[in-house]
């Protein structure tokens, strides 16, 4: 594996997996985390090669519990990590704070990754700059995968010598972008500790809360003033209008200004919480104007604003003003900006092209994203519908099964957070006489989903929502990622899995656990449930098929095979269009003539659950030939 | 130097490994690599534009390509190559496409027809200086069991073509590395495709 390669190697990483490779060269010697897209690969990465290296990883059941633990380790002297997507930061955010008082002992380095655009993320773009301003604790921000290596490294670093947890945040195009990374020497992880009781660093009782709040600003003072100049870039240039930048965005102004035969001169900041004032207002003084280029948010916007104030105030900030305060950047929203500040022109008019390019792609088929061939969310979501109808509110929630928004199915009425569908039900069948249904994957309910579930029980509504947890053995969303219910660990232990419907017991809650690629057995259950009065749930259980047919071709077993039996079709579209089967095509042979459905037998995973719904019976099993 | 590649295909279909695969060819070669792969909920059956850049460090920095600088789009599906032409334009872009519809459910749940190749083409036809169709995929599942093989013959397309400037026995280690477990197939199918680039079919 190439994150593993020699030192002095040239190679490309992901920039996750750079920033792997520079907690390697740390030593890092503790890693926890709750898998999230565009964070996820971080621990994937680990998950790969933590038993080789000999530090200890674990995926934890929040990203809460993950930054707990992480924190312990490191309190007691062992190199840790914990990383998370932006909303995973929202689930930690309640134990951080206490942890800049506090601080740490060995370096801990807390990585989040932003996701402007909402590449992997359904709910917002928050932009997690704000949060290290709250926390009181410092944030570098890499803008490709060599310098997501060299800052993981340098956070540990810092973060030990000043005893302060570290954030290192990344956006998708950093997460996930190639690069070329050199590779440097990897260090052999310290893995066991002690803790040494120290009331004086970790009683955060008044008053002595005052006294580690007033070390914890001078220690952020310190950080400033010793790396605010020295990790910060200038790039010299020509001319008295400045660019000032960080992550991502400095790669694009890199290359724009080169299309455009520009060369101004450039402030990169690399440490942007704190920044350095004196870093900013010596790039400012001279200039007669800036242009302060980052996505999301004018967090450094404000701040040379602030500063200029005093060290310039002739100088004139453009930033937000020509450019939006949402979705992510690239070459194409950013030239515009260049040209019109600099008065160049490139010669491509992108909103010319992009005209041409919307007429040639007109009436195409839209290709949305869908639930893969065989996904045991399709069969429940047909059979939950069949039960409960168009009027009932489908309460969404985080994961694969979040595309069931799209058509035929409409089943996620609204998406909030992690195990926030069975919360917010809770609050409907309070207040009105509708029927709700809340959908919960397996990894969100041992995740988020147990708590609404005692509130069910705490505080009845009578008429209470049915939860359906889909249980398909893993996170599969973010890439098959074990959770507490698989029954093995992030480093391939086996443990005894915890199983849903006894902890949904434990609850409180009335159960019924039935097959997810049955449609009688989910109906039978489906049907007893709805009229019960109490919390109740319904685990459907069922495999994700990617995951059986990994398993298949590692003992070079195949899966079944289905096919459409055309003299019994009558070409109801059933199959095509209500179960919305992508393994399922339909074709006209001659233009304009009678429609044919067929299943692509590259991609049918053999569910069966089409045999099940058609209602002429004209859907069988066949033998599969050759791999 | 820049030279700009775009994969797009559909998720499950490979594209991403086949990008890995010619990233470590450029960098095999001393090339300063960048790119990005734009998945998450698109992952699962949804489209997958993917960019591998790699040339000299001072001129390559963004990890996407710049809308209408592709130097060469590899379209693993026809459908695909149409919404591709956001990175093309008639000067300088050089489509390969596979001839392989993945046609999306939505054509049947929306009652759209999937455009015949030569409709296809016709779309394209503005933004590409010049487009190659071949049945890659379909070669694949006959030569090697698997249209997942389709992806390491067209890289030898393109290739053998001289669409792609990478040397062969760069790409050929990539290949090793990047696919171990079906490494002599893989080999073979490049080949394959080496042979059949260089037999150069007249351009559509």
């Amino acid at each position: 594996m190439d994150v593993l390669e020699e030192p002095g190697k040239k190679v490309v990483l992901l920039g996750n997996e750079a920033i792997v490779r520079g907690a390697l060269e740390a030593g890092v010697g503790f890693v926890a985390a709750y898998p999230g897209t565009p964070s996820s690969e971080v621990p994937m990465t680990f998950a790969r090669i933590a038993k080789k290296v000999g530090l200890y990883f674990e995926y934890s059941s929040n990203e809460k519990v993950a930054f707990e633990a992480a924190t312990g380790a490191a309190w007691s002297g062992v190199r840790a990590m914990t990383s998370q997507k932006h909303f995973g930061l929202n689930v930690a955010a309640d134990s951080i704070p206490p942890v800049a008082y506090t601080g740490v002992r060995a370096g801990f380095v807390v990585m989040v990754a932003d996701d402007p655009s909402g590449w992997s993320s359904a709910q917002s773009e928050q932009d997690t700059r704000y949060y290290v301003r709250m926390f009181k604790m410092p944030m570098l921000e890499p803008s490709n995968p060599q310098e997501c290596l060299d800052y993981t490294k340098l956070a540990f670093d810092i973060s030990e010598e000043f005893e302060i947890p570290v954030f290192l945040r990344t956006t998708t195009k950093i997460s996930h972008s190639i690069g070329t990374v050199k590779l440097g020497k990897m260090k052999k992880p310290k893995i066991r500790g002690r803790f040494r009781k120290d009331p004086d660093k970790y009683y955060t009782l008044k008053p002595h809360l005052q006294v580690l709040h007033d070390r914890l600003n001078k220690k952020l003072k310190q950080i400033e003033e010793k790396y605010g100049l020295e990790l910060n870039k200038v790039f010299a240039g020509e001319g008295k209008t400045g660019i000032i930048t960080s992550g991502v965005s400095f790669e694009y102004a890199k290359e724009a200004l080169l299309e455009l035969g520009l060369n101004p001169p450039i402030a990169k900041i690399n440490l942007t919480h704190p920044i350095s004032k004196g870093f900013v207002s010596d790039f400012i003084k001279d200039k007669e104007a800036v242009f302060v280029l980052e996505e999301l948010e004018p967090i450094l916007e404000n701040f040379v604003k602030q500063i200029a104030k005093e060290a310039n105030p002739n100088l004139v900030i453009h930033g937000k003003d020509l450019l939006p305060r949402y979705g992510e950047y690239n070459l194409e929203t950013v030239i515009p900006a260049f040209e019109k500040i600099f008065g160049k022109k490139l010669g491509i008019n992108f909103d010319d092209h992009k005209k041409k390019v919307d007429s040639a792609s007109k009436g195409l088929t839209p290709r949305k994203p869908v639930l893969c061939p065989g996904c045991p969310h399709r069969s429940t979501f047909y059979a939950v519908k069949k039960v409960f109808g168009d009027e009932t509110i489908y309460a969404g929630d985080i994961g694969c099964y979040i595309l069931g928004i799209f058509e035929p199915f409409n089943m996620q009425d609204f998406v909030i957070s992690m195990g926030a569908g069975a919360g917010v039900s809770h609050g409907i069948s309070l207040v009105s006489d509708q029927d709700v249904v809340a959908f919960v994957g397996d990894s969100t309910f041992f995740h988020a989903g147990m708590p609404p579930l005692l509130n069910y029980k705490y505080n009845d509504a009578g008429k209470n929502p049915l939860v359906v947890v889909l249980d398909n053995a893993i996170t599969a969303m973010t890439g098959h990622q074990p959770h507490p219910g698989s029954g093995f660990t992030g480093m391939g232990e086996k443990v005894e899995p915890v199983k849903i419907e006894d902890v949904v017991k434990a609850l409180g809650a009335e159960v019924r656990v039935s097959s997810a690629f049955s449609q009688k057995q989910l109906n039978t259950a489906l049907q007893e449930l709805k009229n019960l009065k109490g919390p109740k749930v319904l685990v459907s259980r069922g495999e994700c098929r990617l995951l059986t047919r990994r398993q298949f071709r590692a003992k070079g077993r195949t899966l079944p095979l289905y096919e459409i039996d055309q003299e019994k079709c009558t070409r109801c579209g059933i199959c095509a269009n209500d179960l919305a089967c992508p393994a399922i095509v339909k074709s006209t042979v001659e233009p304009g003539g009678e429609p044919v459905y067929s299943i692509n037998p590259d991609i049918c995973l053999g569910c069966a659950v089409c045999m099940q719904i058609c209602p002429e019976g004209a859907i069988h099993i066949v033998k599969r030939e050759g791999k | 130097m820049k030279f700009d590649v775009m994969l797009t295909g559909v998720g499950g279909e490979g594209v991403l490994t086949t990008q890995v695969m010619i990233a470590r060819a450029a960098n095999i070669e001393g090339h300063y690599v960048r790119g990005v792969q734009l998945h998450g909920l698109a992952q699962r059956g949804g489209v997958i534009p993917t960019f591998i850049r790699f040339g000299s460090e001072k001129e390559v920095s963004s990890p996407g390509i710049m809308q209408a600088n592709a130097d060469l789009i590899l379209a693993f599906e026809p459908l695909e190559a149409v919404r591709a032409t956001y990175y093309a334009r008639k000067e300088k872009t050089t489509f390969v496409i596979n001839d392989y519809p993945l046609v999306p459910i939505y054509a049947s749940i929306f009652n759209i027809s999937y455009p015949t190749m030569s409709k296809i083409t016709k779309r394209i036809r503005p933004f590409a200086k010049e487009i190659h169709v071949f049945n890659a995929s379909h070669l694949g599942k006959e030569k090697f069991g698997s249209a997942i093989f389709g992806n390491t013959i067209l890289v030898g397309i393109v290739t053998g073509i001289g669409l792609l400037p990478l040397k062969q026995d760069s790409l050929r280690e990539a290949i090793r590395v990047t696919a171990p477990r079906e490494m002599e197939n893989n080999i073979k199918a490049f080949e394959l495709g080496l042979q059949l680039g260089r037999e150069k079919p007249s351009a559509r």
